[in-house]
C-alpha cells in the first residue's frame, strides 16, 4: 500500500501545483453558506453544510470517541470508533467523515451506538496486547481511557488454540522514538502527520487485514524535525519517547506550563517533573504560536538541563585554572575586576539564553557604572533607523497569520531549521490554502515545494526595484496577501544593510498596493530567543565594533556563541561568565557565575513576533546557581552601584519603564512605522552582490545550536544517527 | 438593598389608586416619591395586606438582603501566615490538555496554583522535599472572575494566563483526501 | 586463727597488701588505679597477642571476677572494641575454656587480625552513594599543568 513513488510524482510535481487562481480560492467560496440545522441527541445546533457530524457534535458540548480522528490532520475514518447512529439510517455511520444533512437527528447514547462502539473497542482489543502495567503511555492512553468508558465489561477472547495475540516486529526509527508496533491499532495518525504536517512521507502501511502494518518498509530513520509530535499523536502505546521510555508515570509528575526557548517563537510548553528533575517537555496549545506541535530540540533536548551544568562560582587561581569558591569571593573578585575598569572599556555581551530581566539588569548595571558597551552576539545592521524601530526587526505577519497567506518569499532563512514551527505554518497554508512559496538562498529541502529564485542577494534588488523579470515578482504583485520573510543571518555580512533595506523597500511596496490594510507583509526572524528583546531594551547588535577597542572586562551573559574568543581579546582581559551550562563561554572565563537555566527560572522572552511570554520555574537551579538578575543585582550592590530593586516586582515594573511590551505577556502588538523605517533606509540601497548562505542545512545542523543542546546526549544521538541514515540507501 | 427598599415601600404603599392620597403610614412618603411620576399602581400580594405587622416586618428583614463592602481583605483573618500572602503569586489559568492524550473532560474549568518555591533533596534517600505548604493547593473555578475573586480576597497578587487554545473552525472533509486538484491529497496510507 | 583474722578483717588487711603488691607496688598500683579506675587481683588467664591481659578471680561475684586489663600501648585509649572475638567468649561467661585452651577453636591462615571499632577515628567508615547525580557539574579544563 506504499503509493509514495508513485503519489509523490503525482502530489508534488504536476503542473497543477501552480493552480489558477479560481481553484484557490475554492474555502473562500464557500465562505458564507447557510447554516443547517442538525439535532446532536435532540439538541439542536446550527452547523455550516459540510461539517461533519463529529464537529457538530463538539459544538454541543458531546465528545464522541476517536482513535484516528484528528483535528489537525485528515479525515481517515479507519479505526470506527466514532460509530453512532442516526435516525433513518439502516446502520450506524462513521462520525468523522459523515458530512450533516439538515434534519439529521444523531444519537450519541442510544443503544445501537453503545453497541458499535463495545464491539469496534472488543475488535481493537483482541489484537492489542495486555501489557498497560508495563507500557509508557499508561495513564495518559486514549485506548485505556475509552475501554473504560465505551468498552464491555467483560471478554469473550478465550485463546482456546493457543493461537497468541497478534505480534509485529518492532521498527528503529531513530534515536527519539521507542517503537512498540503489537500495540499499534492502526489508527494511522503518525502516517498522515508525517506526510500532512511534517512533510517526511516516510511512514505507511504495508499488508492487509491481520498483516498490516504502519512502518518505514524498509528499516528508515524517521528524517523530520517535528518527529516527536507522533509520540503524543498515538492513542497508544505503539510509539513512546525513548528517552522518556520508563521513566515515570503521569501521575507521579508535576507539571509546569512554560515557554521553549531553544528557538526564537517561543513555543509553549509543558515541563514535567519529579523528584526536582525535568523528565519530559510536551507541547502546550496556543494557537497563535505552536498550535498543539514542538520541534524535536524544545522537545528532546532537556536532558541537556543536566549535564554540563555551573553548579558553583568559580574563579581562576594564580594558574589560570577555574576552581569552586564561595558566591561571595566570586562577586567580590568579579566586582574588583569590574572597579578597576574604566567604564568604556567595560563590554557586557548578552547571549541567546539570556532573559529579559537579567538583559535589563546587566544593562543598567554597565549603566550605572558610566558604561555603554551592552550588546548581543546576533548583528543586525544598524544604518537607517536601525533598531529604533520595531517593526524592522520582527516577524510582523505573526506566526499565525502566516496560515491566511497566499505567497510566501523567504530570503535566505532555512524556516524548516531556524524556526520549524513556523515551517510547518507555512505547510499548512502550502497545502490547505494552496499557497505558493518562493526562496532565494542555497537549495534546501522545505519540506514543500517552492520556486527557487536563486541564491545571489542581487534577485532581493531586482525584485525590489522592479527590474527583475522573474515569474515570482508577478506574482507578489498579484498577491493579495503576501509575506516576505527574511532571515536574520543574512544580516551579518557588510551587505546586510542594504539587503535588509531592500527587503523593506520590496515589502512596503507590496503592502501599499494591498487591498487590507491590516496586512503585514516585511518579517525578519530572528534567530535566537533572547534577540528580540534585547534590541527592544536597547542592546547594539553585533560584538565587532566593541571588541576592536581592546576592552580590559567583558562580561558575558551567558553568550555561547563563540563570538568571543580568548584570542581576540587583549592578554590582561578579565572575562566574567554568567550562564548555566559550561559552554564556549565559561571555558574562556576568569570568573564563572552560574545562573538558572529556563526550566529553574521565572523569565521573560519575546519571540519572534514581539510577544512577551514568561517561563515559569519548574525545579530549582542546581547546587549553588542563582536566578540571573539576582546574581546581577549581588553584584551591584558589592560594586557600590546598587540596582534599585530587590523583587522580580520591581524588575517587572523597571522593565515595564523600558518597555510596556516586555511585561504585556501573551499580547503582541501591531507595529507600525514602516513608511518610515522603509525613508530611512532609502539610503542604504546600495548594490549587493554576495551569496545568501544559510547556516542550518540539513537536519544534523539542526538538532545542536545552543549550549543546553550542545550538552544533551539525545541529541548528540540525534546527530548520530541522521548521519548514519545519510549512509544507508534508502 | 435596594430590594430592601422596595419591599419597604410596597409594604408601606396603601392599596388605593393614585387619585387619593389617603391615608399614610410613612410620612416621608410624599418626600420620597411624588405617586404622580408613577405610571402604574403598586401591586402587592395578598399575603402582604393580610399579614399582622410583626409578620411583615420579619418577612421584610428576610427579604432584604444584606450588603457588604465590595472590597474585602481576609488575610488579617485567615490565618494564612504573612509570608505566604505578601510574597506569593497566583497563577490563574485553564488546565491545558494532555498533548499525549485526544480527551478534553477534566479541563474545562479554571485553575489557580502558587508560585514553585524552593525544592530540596534528601541526600540519603533522595526523596524531595519542599517548605511550601501552598505548593500543592490547586483550586478550581468555574471562570477566572471567580477565581480574581477568591484570590482578592485573599489578598494574593494574581495573574491570569490563558493563552490562545480555540481553533478557527474549518469543516473537515473526508473527500479532501481523494480530490484530483488539491494538495490535500494524500499520498500514503 | 583464721577466724579471729578474719574477726578483726585481718584478711582483708592482707588482701589489700596482696593486691598492692600484685599490681607492681604503690607507684604501679597508683597508676593502674588512674588508669582503670579500680585495683583488683586475680590469676592471669591469658594474653592475647594485642597484649591485652585476662584476669579471673573467683572470689569477687559473678559478672566482676572476669577482667581485662588492657595493653599498655592503648594508654587511655581503651575500650571494649580492643577484646577480640576469640577472648570476647571467655570474658563474657560464653565458654569457660580460654581461646589458647580450646582445641576446637579452628585457626586457619586465612582468618583476619581482629580490628577495634575505628568510628570517630580518621579510619572510620563513611557510607556514600551510590546513585548518579541528577545533575552532572561541568569540570573546567585546567589551562596549565604548571
Amino acid at each position: 500500500m506504499l503509493r509514495q513513488p508513485l503519489t509523490r510524482a503525482l502530489a508534488l510535481s504536476s503542473s497543477s501545483r501552480i493552480a489558477p487562481l479560481g481553484v484557490r480560492r475554492y474555502a473562500e467560496a464557500l465562505a458564507q453558506p447557510e447554516k443547517v440545522e442538525v439535532f446532536i441527541d435532540d439538541k439542536p445546533v446550527y452547523v455550516p453544510p459540510g461539517t461533519t457530524v463529529l464537529q457538530a457534535a463538539a459544538m454541543v458540548g458531546v465528545e464522541i470517541p476517536r482513535f484516528c480522528y484528528h483535528e489537525r490532520l485528515a479525515v481517515a475514518g479507519n479505526c470506527r470508533m466514532c460509530l453512532v447512529e442516526v435516525e433513518k439510517s439502516p446502520k450506524p455511520v462513521a462520525a468523522c467523515a459523515m458530512p450533516v444533512m439538515k434534519g439529521m437527528r444523531v444519537k450519541t447514547t442510544s443503544d445501537l451506538t453503545k453497541k458499535a462502539r463495545e464491539g469496534v473497542m472488543e475488535f481493537l482489543l483482541v489484537n492489542h496486547p495486555l501489557d498497560c502495567p508495563i507500557c509508557d503511555q499508561g495513564g495518559e492512553c486514549d485506548l485505556q481511557d475509552q475501554s473504560m468508558a465505551f468498552g464491555s465489561d467483560k471478554s469473550r477472547f478465550t485463546d482456546i488454540h493457543f493461537s497468541g495475540k497478534r505480534a509485529v516486529e518492532d521498527k528503529d526509527v531513530g534515536p527519539l522514538i521507542k517503537t512498540i508496533m503489537t500495540r499499534c491499532i492502526h489508527c494511522t495518525r503518525c502516517i498522515r502527520f508525517a506526510s500532512e504536517v511534517a512533510g517526511v512521507d516516510d511512514f505507511g502501511t504495508t499488508g492487509r487485514g491481520t498483516d498490516m502494518q504502519v512502518g518505514t518498509y524498509v528499516e528508515k530513520m524517521f528524517l523530520s524535525e517535528l518527529s516527536g509530535n507522533i509520540i503524543d499523536l498515538c492513542p497508544v502505546g505503539a510509539l513512546t519517547s525513548k528517552p522518556y521510555s520508563f521513566a515515570a508515570r503521569p501521575w507521579e509528575t508535576r507539571r509546569i506550563d512554560s515557554v521553549d526557548v531553544l528557538d526564537p517563537l517561543g513555543s509553549n510548553i509543558v515541563v514535567a517533573t519529579r523528584t526536582n528533575e525535568v523528565l519530559r517537555i510536551l507541547p502546550r496549545t496556543n494557537e497563535e504560536i505552536n498550535e498543539e506541535w514542538l520541534s524535536d530540540k524544545s522537545r528532546f533536548a532537556c536532558d541537556g538541563l543536566k549535564r554540563q551544568r555551573l553548579v558553583t562560582p568559580m574563579v581562576a587561581d594564580s594558574r589560570g585554572n577555574l576552581t569552586p569558591v564561595e558566591w561571595e569571593d566570586a562577586i567580590v573578585a568579579a566586582a574588583h575586576a569590574i572597579r578597576d575598569c574604566p567604564p568604556n572599556k567595560l563590554v557586557a555581551i548578552a547571549g541567546e539564553l539570556a532573559d529579559a530581566e537579567s538583559l535589563v539588569a546587566l544593562k543598567d548595571l554597565v549603566n550605572r557604572l558610566g558604561g555603554e558597551n551592552v550588546c548581543t552576539e546576533q548583528y543586525f545592521p544598524m544604518g537607517g533607523s536601525g533598531t529604533d524601530l520595531r517593526s524592522s526587526y520582527l516577524l510582523n505577519t505573526k506566526i499565525a497569520n502566516v496560515e491566511d497567506a497566499d505567497f510566501v518569499l523567504l530570503i535566505g532563512t532555512n524556516v524548516r531549521f531556524e524556526a520549524p514551527l513556523l515551517n510547518a505554518r507555512i505547510r499548512k497554508a502550502f497545502i490547505h490554502k494552496e499557497t505558493d512559496v518562493a526562496y532565494i538562498g542555497p537549495k534546501v529541502d522545505l519540506t514543500y515545494e517552492y520556486t527557487h529564485v536563486g541564491d545571489s542577494a542581487s534577485i532581493v534588488k531586482e525584485l525590489a526595484t522592479g527590474s527583475s523579470n522573474h515569474e515570482v515578482l508577478k506574482r507578489l504583485q498579484s498577491a493579495k496577501r503576501p509575506v516576505v520573510i527574511l532571515g536574520a543571518d543574512q544580516l551579518k555580512t557588510s551587505e546586510g544593510s542594504a539587503l535588509l533595506a531592500f527587503t523593506q523597500e520590496l515589502a512596503l511596496r507590496l503592502q501599499d498596493k494591498l487591498e487590507d490594510k491590516e496586512w503585514k507583509v516585511l518579517n525578519v526572524l530572528q534567530r535566537t530567543a533572547s534577540q528580540v528583546a534585547a534590541l527592544d531594551v536597547g542592546y547594539k547588535p553585533g560584538v565587532g565594533a566593541i571588541l576592536q577597542d581592546g576592552p580590559k572586562v567583558v562580561y558575558l551573559l551567558g553568550a555561547d556563541a563563540g563570538v568571543v574568543t580568548r584570542e581576540s581579546l587583549p592578554k590582561d582581559c578579565v572575562v566574567i561568565y554568567q550562564g548555566h551550562h559550561g559552554d564556549v563561554g565559561a571555558s574562556i572565563a576568569d570568573v564563572v557565575l552560574p545562573g538558572a537555566a529556563y526550566t529553574e527560572k521565572r523569565g521573560t522572552y519575546v519571540n519572534a513576533e514581539g510577544r512577551a511570554q514568561q517561563t515559569l520555574p519548574a525545579v530549582t537551579p542546581p547546587g549553588k546557581a542563582r536566578e540571573d538578575w539576582k546574581i546581577l543585582r549581588a553584584l551591584s550592590e558589592v560594586l557600590g552601584a546598587r540596582l534599585p530593586y530587590d523583587t522580580l516586582d520591581e524588575v517587572r515594573h523597571r522593565m515595564a519603564e523600558i518597555s510596556p511590551s516586555l511585561v504585556a505577556y501573551g499580547d503582541v502588538q501591531n507595529n507600525n512605522y514602516f513608511a518610515q523605517a522603509r525613508v530611512l533606509a532609502q539610503s542604504l540601497q546600495k548594490p549587493v552582490s554576495g551569496k545568501l548562505d544559510v547556516q542550518l542545512k540539513q537536519l544534523e545542523d539542526f538538532f545542536m545550536t545552543d549550549a543546553i543542546s550542545r550538552a544533551s546526549p539525545t541529541m548528540a544521538k540525534c546527530v548520530q544517527a541522521v548521519l548514519k541514515q545519510k549512509q544507508s540507501p534508502y | 438593598m435596594l430590594k430592601a427598599i422596595s419591599t419597604a415601600t410596597r409594604l408601606s404603599m396603601p392599596t388605593l389608586s393614585r387619585s387619593l392620597p389617603a391615608f399614610s403610614t410613612s410620612s416621608s412618603r410624599f418626600a420620597s416619591q411624588d405617586p404622580t411620576t408613577r405610571k402604574e399602581a403598586p401591586k402587592i400580594d395578598t399575603e402582604t395586606v393580610i399579614a399582622l405587622p410583626a409578620e411583615a416586618k420579619e418577612k421584610q428583614v428576610y427579604e432584604s438582603q444584606i450588603c457588604v463592602p465590595t472590597k474585602v481583605d481576609l488575610s488579617p483573618i485567615s490565618g494564612v501566615p504573612e509570608e505566604h500572602v505578601r510574597c506569593r503569586r497566583v497563577r490563574i489559568y485553564q488546565p491545558p490538555k494532555n498533548a499525549m492524550q485526544s480527551g478534553t473532560n477534566n479541563i474545562h474549568h479554571w485553575e489557580m496554583e502558587f508560585d514553585t518555591r524552593q525544592r530540596w533533596e534528601n541526600p540519603l534517600m533522595g526523596w524531595t522535599s519542599t517548605g511550601d505548604p501552598l505548593s500543592n493547593m490547586k483550586l478550581q473555578f468555574t471562570n477566572p472572575d471567580e477565581a480574581i475573586e477568591h484570590c482578592e480576597k485573599n489578598g494574593w497578587v494574581w495573574y491570569l494566563d490563558c493563552p490562545k487554545t480555540e481553533k478557527e473552525f474549518k469543516t473537515k472533509s473526508y473527500g479532501l483526501n481523494f480530490s484530483w486538484n488539491r494538495r490535500t491529497r494524500v499520498s500514503t496510507k | 586463727m583464721s577466724n579471729i583474722a578474719k574477726f578483726l578483717a585481718l584478711d582483708k588487711v592482707a588482701t589489700f597488701f596482696n593486691i598492692i603488691k600484685q599490681n607492681g607496688g604503690i607507684r604501679g598500683s597508683l597508676f593502674k588505679l588512674y588508669r582503670q579506675d579500680e585495683l583488683k587481683d586475680g590469676t592471669l588467664v591469658g594474653e592475647d597477642k594485642f597484649g591485652n591481659k585476662y584476669f579471673e578471680n573467683p572470689r569477687y561475684f559473678y559478672g566482676r571476677n572476669r577482667w581485662v586489663e588492657y595493653s599498655d600501648k592503648f594508654h587511655m585509649n581503651y575500650d571494649g572494641s580492643q577484646v577480640p572475638a576469640e577472648w570476647y567468649g571467655w570474658l563474657h561467661y560464653k565458654t569457660d575454656l580460654p581461646p589458647h585452651l580450646d582445641p576446637n577453636r579452628p585457626k586457619y591462615k586465612w582468618m583476619k587480625d581482629w580490628n577495634e571499632n575505628l568510628s570517630g577515628t580518621t579510619g572510620q567508615y563513611t557510607p556514600y552513594s551510590t546513585t548518579r547525580p541528577k545533575i552532572e557539574a561541568w569540570e573546567p579544563k585546567s589551562k596549565s599543568t604548571v
